[in-house]
């Protein structure tokens, strides 16, 4: 196999023949053949779906109606999205999302950050202490959630135990259930799941700058501060980006984690749009409205894709 | 472990420039040092307590007021997940959840790094007609949550009769995998200087030969790197796995787990013995992959 | 579909009243000198597969062992794909069905979700006898039966009783002390007002932490509501499926839910509990009173499993509301159905006579204290129980006679029961957490049921 592709694709000797105009038509041909057959199943797996997804979203698809699948009435089209734009539960459930993904993602950042800083400065038991520190990250999902339900269970929970027998509380606080300790129990679940990876990537920055930069700085009487400020963050940028990547893969990950600890409940008050629109297609059966609630997540996924996309092309610049 | 450590250095050690060592010990230091194996023993905390609680007898796991320090340690837990002993809760198919949860993710690894490798080989070295839209359109896979996928892929799956089978669920997680593999391949393949692959093209080799024989193998540690995050996010995936399976004939670890805890939503030390067994992997694989990890997760932007 | 829907419109909420008044102790004792008897194992199924899936945790799953009889008997192998607890399985089985992927022969079923499932089981009546038939409650049977057509075969009944703590109503200090701060003597709660009363007292003297309990989420709250409606002597919808639960009766029955959160009278993780979370609160000995399933009984009453309260609780009829003649009483019959996709339909058909043949059916009621829908089983759990030691042993199979004549009532049946409690219960939850008044959830309830119900076409 390797050696027909090579022998097919052996230029003929002679420096003469291999100019720039053969060199480039080649590659391109090259390039659409390694990239073909991921671009197929992407597509497969992904565009498929979602273009489904987004037809369904203008249909009244309720799933145990199978009459109902390609029910598609023109003047019907935004039912759902008229509906979604009506309902509050929507908009809570979107603002939550909103808050979830600024926290999470900002406090992963700074407490990461601050534990690289930390640990640069460790000066023994530095390959033990990483290797305690990966584990987090190992973990599944799903396991994390379960691991902090019973941690948060108002009856049985490691935090509420802890506490009582400290004496820092008398009564058992239901923590999955009051507010805003709900949506907190969720966010400290995930910001536990992201920050060693933070952590790890970061502190692999900072060993990387050079001492050199410090000590220059120290002679000119720079601040702890403006070091960070001006050396440290502007230095380690790949490495933020890198993190930045990493955490949009982890965040995405979470609904597993809300789903069994508090599957949006209860009374809406940590519902997510992930968690609404899974209840309304598998409980309630109405596909078509959720999809349509599907689609606002794309669309906020999207957008911080987007972002995402605009720093990595601007570092692949950088980096050539 | 301090052994391992000390022997074969990781990857972010051998980046440390020598001189750090001449620094003074400072107060400031030991301070740190003492602040960070604190916030290490909280990070570690729950691990540790659900790997204890495992090992508990039910009495104390579910004592009030609670017993913290255990009193008797016991194999009960893991024996009713086994299904060894016939007076307590029949036997979960755990052997099962695993096999399947191996196989898929084995597959699922197999097929989308080389996919993957490929894809990125091609970013890495050509700006060509669509690269752009197409690294947009890789990264935005990633936009798209879950729960917009499940259906849909249900849907899909049941037409072409891949629906609860190992086989089916390898094959979206090696769609779901690809995109990543290319982005960090193609970080790896960047930090080989074009120098190598212009002095190849000089000698007459051709894109494929350019590839093969000098690009990959360079990039080596960054195919270990991909291969243990394609595994990890298979055997760790849940939400797909919990639509596209139905039977312990393909259901894997994490649906496994759900169910336990929906189906005896009080049995605390059961989950627990359950995710023990789920952490072993996971653990392995840190222990055995530390280094190649590391640098996977900082690839490109490490120079030197 | 639809003229299904309107069918069942106008006769919402059959009371199965008489369900066991005929069958619960009808038969005598005279039978219960044999042993009972088995079926389905008459036919040589080797070489068959047949798959179930079923519900699961808690007691439910005991029954399941007997399976093993059957498949030495006939030679089949029976494979549980599925269990799950209520919400699960039910979720599971919409998937499949809605999918076309059913890979299971026999799935569970339930009168309060069967109407949703119309489309998808086998009709059941040619396969059985009736002689096989007459052995299970008309009235069940006669409710389970949409346009002709037998939708499942009932494995047991269940219906909400009153379960109290007999050390805490029998303490003479406590009874004193009830009398001189609220004015009347402290005896089993007899109405919703006299319970919430009862809640406060035994949470005000620290005896107990918490007076009362109710499961919080899903259609486990949302039936309870429904419960306290109709003894407030309001519903969910009048005849034509128009929500009125706005009432007076459901302001009644909000309020007291919403009361005893606030105050602190039931735990403060309630609306993330279900059955087996409140049974284990009772059972752990942190609850006075409450209403729960007789299928818990034999679970509370084990001294292995639940020391700090067997043998110290008893069993009551369900209080009256503001209807000072309507007792709460939900109900429902779980039960078995055939896959219409099954491949194996004859020997699905089997399997379910096994399951519900007179000596499985019975060995779950006597074990478990799951209501029996066979008149013979009936009679022979009573005379199971005659002399054990512990009078409440035989006491509640005619207090259960006597609730199941007088209070069953099943839910609302439409189809669309589940996803309006799934609307429904969150909104709810909500009303008792305090995040909106009585009224205005009340109102967005009705509100909401009002648009999904427009929207399913109804």
């Amino acid at each position: 196999m390797t050696t027909d592709a090579a022998r097919l694709d052996l230029p003929p000797p002679g420096p003469g023949r291999n100019s720039l105009l053969t060199r480039l038509r080649r590659a391109e041909w090259f390039t659409y053949l390694m990239t073909v057959p991921a671009v197929i199943v992407v597509v497969a797996v992904f565009i498929y779906p979602m273009a489904y997804s987004l037809f369904v979203s203008f249909t009244g698809f309720h799933l145990l109606r199978p009459d109902t699948t390609s029910q598609f009435v023109l003047a019907e089209m935004f039912d759902n999205y008229a509906r979604l734009a009506r309902d509050d539960v929507f908009w809570r459930a979107l603002w939550n999302t909103i808050l979830f993904m600024l926290v999470t993602v900002n406090a992963s950042l700074i407490i990461g950050f601050g534990m690289a800083m930390l640990l640069a400065r460790m000066t023994f038991a530095m390959g033990p202490v990483r290797v305690l520190l990966m584990i987090p990250m190992m973990f599944a999902p799903v396991l994390i959630g379960f691991q902090f339900a019973w941690f948060f269970n108002a009856t049985v929970g490691l935090v509420n135990n802890a506490l009582l027998t400290l004496g820092v509380i008398s009564q058992p606080v239901a923590w999955l259930v009051d507010e805003p300790t709900g949506m907190m129990s969720l966010m400290i679940a995930t910001i536990w799941m992201t920050v060693p990876v933070v952590s790890i990537v970061l502190l692999a920055g900072r060993l990387s700058l050079s001492e050199e930069l410090y000590d220059a700085a120290s002679v000119d009487g720079a601040s702890v501060y403006q070091r960070m400020r001006h050396i440290t963050v502007p230095q380690m940028r790949p490495f933020f980006v890198i993190v930045m990547v990493l955490l949009s893969l982890d965040i995405a990950r979470a609904y597993d984690i809300v789903r069994i600890m508090t599957d949006g409940g209860p009374a809406h008050r940590t519902e997510l749009i992930w968690t609404y629109a899974g209840q309304l297609a598998i409980r309630g059966s109405q596909f078509g409205l959720a999809s349509a609630m599907s689609m606002a997540g794309v669309v906020l996924g999207v957008a911080f894709t987007f972002i995402l996309f605009r720093q990595m092309m601007q570092l692949r610049k950088d980096m050539g | 472990m301090t052994g391992t450590a000390r022997t074969a250095p990781t990857p972010v050690e051998a980046v440390r420039p020598r001189h750090t060592t001449r620094r003074r010990i400072h107060w400031r230091d030991i301070g740190a040092n003492w602040l960070a194996f604190t916030i290490i023993a909280l990070l570690a905390l729950p691990a540790v307590w659900i790997i204890l609680t495992a090992f508990r007898p039910n009495l104390e796991v579910n004592a009030s007021p609670p017993i913290w320090i255990p009193q008797a340690l016991t194999l009960d837990a893991f024996e009713s997940l086994f299904g060894l002993n016939p007076a307590t809760a029949s036997g979960v198919p755990v052997m099962r959840y695993l096999t399947n949860s191996l196989t898929v993710a084995l597959l699922a690894t197999a097929l989308s790094v080389p996919i993957g490798t490929a894809a990125g080989y091609a970013f890495s070295r050509f700006d060509f007609v669509g690269s752009r839209t197409l690294v947009l359109l890789l990264l935005l896979t990633r936009a798209v949550p879950g729960v917009a996928l499940r259906l849909p892929l249900f849907l899909l799956m049941r037409n072409i009769g891949l629906i609860d089978t190992v086989h089916g669920l390898a094959f979206v997680y090696m769609a779901l995998n690809i995109p990543f593999t290319a982005w960090l391949m193609d970080g790896f393949f960047r930090r080989i200087p074009r120098e190598l692959d212009d002095a190849a093209y000089v000698d007459g080799a051709s894109h494929w030969q350019t590839f093969w024989k000098i690009d990959l193998p360079l990039a080596l540690p960054g195919l270990g790197a991909a291969s243990v995050f394609a595994f990890l996010a298979a055997w760790n995936e849940y939400q797909i796995a919990s639509i596209i399976t139905k039977t312990p004939v393909a259901k894997t670890f994490p649906v496994g787990l759900a169910d336990f805890t929906t189906q005896f939503t009080v049995d605390w030390r059961g989950m627990a013995a359950m995710s023990v067994l789920m952490m072993i992997p996971a653990i392995l694989f840190v222990l055995a992959m530390q280094r190649s990890l590391t640098k996977g997760l900082t690839f490109g932007a490490v120079k030197g | 579909m639809r003229d299904t829907m309107t069918t069942r419109s106008g006769r919402l909420a059959i009371p199965l009243a008489a369900a066991f008044a005929v069958t619960a102790l009808g038969a005598g004792t005279a039978l219960a000198q044999d042993d009972p008897a088995y079926a389905g194992l008459d036919k040589d199924l080797s070489g068959t597969t047949i798959k179930m899936a079923a519900i699961g945790g808690g007691s439910y799953e005991a029954m399941y062992d007997s399976i093993s009889m059957f498949e030495e008997e006939t030679g089949a192998n029976v494979e549980i794909v599925f269990l799950g607890d209520g919400f699960e399985i039910d979720r599971y089985l919409k998937t499949n069905y809605a999918a076309g992927t059913v890979d299971f022969d026999v799935a569970w079923n339930h009168t309060s979700f069967m109407s949703q499932f119309t489309n998808f089981v086998e009709p059941l009546q040619d396969y059985f006898s009736e002689e096989e038939l007459a052995a299970f409650s008309p009235s069940i049977i006669e409710a389970a039966t949409i346009d002709g057509n037998l939708q499942l075969i009932p494995r047991h009944a269940d219906i909400s009783a009153l379960y109290y703590r007999t050390d805490l109503y029998g303490d003479a200090d406590l009874q004193a002390k009830f009398e001189e701060q609220y004015g009347y003597p402290l005896a089993v709660p007899e109405t919703l007002d006299q319970m919430y009363d009862h809640a406060e007292f035994f949470v005000g003297e620290e005896v107990i932490a918490f007076g009362t309990q109710f499961a919080g989420k899903e259609e486990a709250v949302a039936g309870r509501f429904y419960e306290l409606l109709f003894a407030n002597g309001g519903d969910y919808f009048d005849a034509d499926l128009n929500p009125i639960f706005d009432s007076e009766a459901g302001v009644a029955a909000a309020t007291w839910m919403q009361d005893l959160y606030a105050n602190g009278l039931v735990p403060g993780d309630t609306p993330n509990l279900l059955w087996d979370g409140v049974a284990a609160n009772f059972c752990n000995g942190d609850v006075a009173v409450y209403l729960e399933w007789y299928g818990w009984y034999g679970y509370f009453q084990d001294p292995e499993s639940c020391p700090n309260v067997a043998g110290k609780f008893g069993m009551a009829r369900g209080p009256v509301g503001m209807d000072a003649e309507t007792h709460t009483g939900w109900a429902g019959a779980h039960a078995f159905s055939v896959a219409k996709d099954s491949q194996n339909k004859e020997a699905a058909v089997e399997l379910i006579k096994f399951l519900t043949s007179e000596a499985v059916s019975f060995e779950e009621s006597n074990t478990f204290g799951f209501l029996p829908v066979r008149g013979d089983v009936s009679a022979r759990v009573v005379a199971a129980n005659a002399d054990t030691g512990n009078p409440l042993d035989a006491e509640r199979w005619e207090l259960a006679n006597l609730q199941v004549s007088e209070d069953f009532r099943t839910p609302p049946l439409f189809a669309d029961w589940i996803s309006f409690t799934n609307e429904w219960f969150p909104t709810l939850q909500s009303i008792t957490l305090g995040d909106m008044s009585v009224e205005d959830g009340l109102a967005k309830g009705v509100a909401d049921a009002a648009d999904l119900l427009d929207s399913l076409g109804y």
